[in-house]
């Protein structure tokens, strides 16, 4: 079946460029100018912020959530609902001065007792959320008067203003949190202070919102104040690529998110339309190596994997020009990116044939591929099937006819199911295993990854002890200039060692018609932000 | 349970032979077997996703860890206790109507379920009936005709089955959506939104159908009685209709049977390309997240539908074939 996506893509792009199909200009979705139709990728399947794990289901979720802070696309942080902040100097306590004028949209007031019942909330075990990652170093809260709010910290985290700042964390009304478990669907008992309310769902097909007509505190950057500009929101899930592109070039919705390389010179620099692509922040989609484990533990064969190919053409290849290729699994426009690794391995097929050899990889066998002892130089890539998408096994299998071809490496992809990962992981015994995680900080994004108490290396023996201290020295230190030197620094461990291949830095994708303005993208998630600042019409 | 009654009700009609005891212990035995087939098919699906690989609770969980996380979810869905004592307690809450909570979807099943079944049987049935009238008209039109039209329709019927849905789909949204702007995506409800998915899902089967159809049509004007019949001066399109289409819908209709209940299988494209509502999606998600409460709920519907067609197919093989009603 997937192998068919590009035909049916080529077919499409072709017709609609022969110009069989009505342009989108004076499409009659926004001819009112106060409503708009996305079409998405993803159908989140639980709609409470708290709660959900899929990074597509946040970008409708922050209709109707706001967070404590907004992070700026500099790194830094901008007031949202707390217009100020300290941090003690230990690291361990954070107050916050709250607005006085916020109110849920069900009239009931945002004061720092609802901030504090939100993090007691998610913070306690008995509620099982998914958001409680971001809450592992939390103590308590305090509401010393109603709009001061006091967090304290079981030890020092550096990451925490980046958690604040994230939809995870944002705020539903005390209320609403009684109803717990349910709120995963999108029923009018999801209430946030958001600058939009839910409006109606039909599970399978869409969901609506409409506008909170007393919204009065975006984020400190926000370029309009009072309410959104937009009556009604409707998203339509519509999972197939060439739909959602047909559905825009036909005029029946006014915005996409998720655009495939074959569908760009539909809409980009395309009269009656607009393409927008987001940063990248979040980690580079990245081979992550067990270095213990297997032909993965010997070094050499670990460098050889990573320079044996060619990875800008493959990239190119395969997503035809539209991503760039990675450095560090930390995305380019992260500010704690390490820049310097830029042009630093890769694309060294001579190099990566002699480290093999001295590796002892010397003998062949009848398929050309490197063999020691009678043995196969293979190591197995395990893909979980569900997070198996836009085209990265593709990528993946590009990867192991160049690795095979320029260092006879079997680079052996097997898209499995995630129970089965999640029993490599629990056994340790995963040896490739390819990711990107939702944006987060990016000390936690490498913990995530490399740490030794984390998903990846948690049951894995004989991880690197000293790159593990450096990536807890980076989470307990608040000192900017002592943390973003010790993070360039682990990023570059991880790369030199091989602990890591970076292939690509993903990004969102939106196409629209040009009648649509004020698009954008949040800094915190990478994704397409919430309609506050949208409008439409000429 | 509304496929006993049904089953009951021709028998008593049609048999004057069978007593109607006979036929409530027709029925009975019906409905006996009816819920021992939807017993054992949950049973084995709970089996086998229990055998799959990776604990639940890990996989709810997913990469976001924190220290006691597999231990919090695992209490709060009860999946600490032994493998056969959940199993019991699924099956003593399913006795009592309660198909439990989704674990991805932290929702009731019965109403994730219940809402997307709608949309899913209606499309079933909206391409059965496009496969159906499509066959019949095919196959009523061309059987023992002109060569060159058999072949036409030949043709026709194999570029319809061995047309993936996918690709039907897409193709029928650029025309008729996309390029002339006749259905609609965003139509919210209603015929105009079904119209193109029911096609798509419809016409492999039909292509299928017809060709089984045109050629035990073929067969029956072959037959001695159809020569009878014209000689008692009856026209070419009577004869079709009224004699040979009735002798030559039993294999059909046990194939249409088997192939309603395999459009489930189709309805999961069908329903991602068209962005439709509908079980597909749900089934598909539940079970690569090991969400056992929905898969086992969707087993257990999918049992009942086919023990459902099953009596169906029976029954309408008695009104066409009165040679069965003796037995």
């Amino acid at each position: 079946m997937r192998d068919l996506r590009p035909l049916a893509a080529v077919l499409i792009a072709t017709l609609l460029l022969a110009g069989c199909a009505p342009s989108g200009a004076g499409s009659p979705t926004s001819a009112s100018g106060t409503s708009l139709t996305w079409g998405v990728t993803t159908e989140p399947q639980c709609f409470d912020p708290h709660r959900s794990t899929q990074q597509n289901a946040f970008i409708i979720i922050r209709n109707y959530v706001d967070s404590l802070i907004a992070k700026k696309p500099d790194g830094t942080f901008a007031p949202w609902l707390a217009t100020r902040w300290k941090i003690s100097k230990g690291g361990t306590a954070y107050t916050f001065r709250l607005r006085d004028d916020v109110t849920f949209s069900d009239g009931t007031r945002f004061d720092a007792k609802a901030a504090k019942v939100n993090f007691d909330y998610v913070a306690d075990p008995a509620n099982a959320t998914d958001a409680a990652s971001l809450l592992v170093n939390y103590r308590r809260s305090t509401a010393p008067d109603p709009h001061t709010l006091r967090i304290e910290l079981k030890k020092p985290d550096s990451s925490l203003l980046e958690s604040l700042s994230s939809v995870k964390l944002g705020f539903l009304s005390p209320a609403s949190l009684k109803k717990g478990d349910t709120l995963c669907d999108a029923s009018r008992s999801l209430v946030g202070t958001g600058p939009f309310t839910v409006d109606g769902y039909t599970r399978g097909q869409s969901v609506r919102f409409a506008k909170n007509p007393r919204y009065d505190w975006p984020p400190g950057h926000s370029e309009h104040r009072g309410p959104a500009r937009l009556n009604t929101v409707t998203y339509r899930f519509l999972p197939e690529y060439s739909t959602r592109a047909g559905a825009l070039s036909s005029g029946q919705v006014d915005v996409i998110e998720g655009v495939q390389p074959l569908d760009v010179p539909l809409f980009k620099d395309v009269k009656g339309f607009q393409y927008l692509t987001g940063p990248s922040r979040q980690t580079s989609f990245t081979l992550n190596i067990n270095y213990t484990r297997g032909p993965g533990a010997d070094i050499r064969v670990r460098r050889a994997l990573r320079d044996g190919a060619d990875l800008d053409a493959v990239v190119r290849a395969v997503y035809r020009g539209t991503v760039p290729r990675a450095w560090s699994n930390i995305g380019p426009d992260n500010s704690d990116y390490d820049a310097s690794l830029k042009g630093s391995w890769g694309n060294d097929p001579k190099g990566a044939n002699r480290l093999l050899d001295e590796a002892g990889w010397t003998g062949r066998d009848g398929d050309g591929y490197r063999t020691k002892h009678g043995k196969r130089l293979t190591i197995e890539v395990g893909y979980p099937q569900p997070y198996v998408r836009d085209n990265r096994d593709v990528l993946i299998e590009a990867l192991q006819a160049e690795l095979r071809q320029n260092i006879g490496l079997d680079l052996d992809l097997k898209i499995n199911t995630a129970g089965e990962f999640t029993d490599q992981k629990a056994h340790g015994d995963w040896t490739i295993y390819p990711n990107t995680l939702n944006p987060l900080d990016a000390g936690m994004e490498l913990r995530q990854v490399l740490g030794s108490t984390e998903f990846l290396y948690g049951n894995v023996r004989g991880y690197d002890r000293k790159l593990d201290a450096m990536i807890n020295r980076a989470l307990a230190t608040t000192d900017l200039d002592e943390r973003r030197p010790l993070l360039a620094r682990i990023q570059r461990r991880a790369v030199d060692r091989a602990y890591i291949v970076p292939l690509f830095a993903p990004h969102y994708q939106i196409a629209a018609t040009d009648e649509v303005h004020g698009l954008g993208f949040e800094t915190q998630l990478d994704s397409p932000a919430n309609n506050y600042a949208v409008r439409v019409g000429r | 349970m509304s496929a006993a009654t049904a089953a009951a009700e021709p028998t008593a009609d049609t048999g004057t032979r069978a007593s109607a005891p006979v036929a409530l212990r027709r029925a009975a035995a019906r409905v006996a077997t009816g819920i021992g087939v939807m017993w054992a098919a949950a049973t084995v699906a709970y089996v086998v996703l229990h055998a799959m690989p990776g604990k639940i609770e890990d996989i709810l969980v997913g990469d976001q860890t924190y220290p006691g996380a597999q231990e919090a979810v695992a209490a709060e869905w009860g999946l600490d206790r032994p493998p056969l004592v959940q199993y019991l307690d699924y099956l003593w809450r399913l006795a009592h109507g309660d198909l439990g909570t989704s674990y991805a979807m932290r929702q009731q099943v019965a109403s994730v379920v219940g809402d997307q079944l709608w949309p899913t049987v209606q499309l079933t049935l909206a391409a059965a009936a496009v496969a159906v009238g499509l066959a019949l008209a095919v196959a009523v039109g061309t059987a023992g005709r002109a060569r060159p039209l058999r072949a036409l329709a030949s043709v026709a019927e194999l570029v319809a089955t061995s047309m993936p849905v996918y690709w039907l789909g897409i193709l029928l949204l650029m025309v008729f959506s996309f390029g002339l702007g006749w259905f609609p995506l965003t139509a919210d409800s209603g015929v105009a939104s079904l119209v193109l998915p029911a096609v798509t899902l419809g016409l492999p089967m039909a292509g299928l159908l017809s060709q089984v159809l045109r050629e035990s049509l073929e067969a029956t004007l072959e037959q001695p009685f159809i020569t009878t019949v014209r000689a008692r001066g009856v026209g070419e399109t009577l004869v079709r209709l009224r004699h040979a289409l009735r002798h030559a819908l039993a294999p059909v209709i046990n194939l249409g049977g088997w192939m309603i209940g395999n459009l489930l299988g189709g309805a999961v494209i069908t329903e991602t390309v068209f962005g439709r509502p509908g079980l597909g999606a749900v089934t598909l998600t539940a079970v690569t997240n090991k969400d056992v409460p929905v898969v086992l709920a969707v087993v257990l519907l999918a049992a009942f539908a086919y023990v459902v067609i099953s009596t169906l197919v029976d029954i309408v093989n008695l009104l066409i074939d009165p040679r069965l009603r003796t037995r």
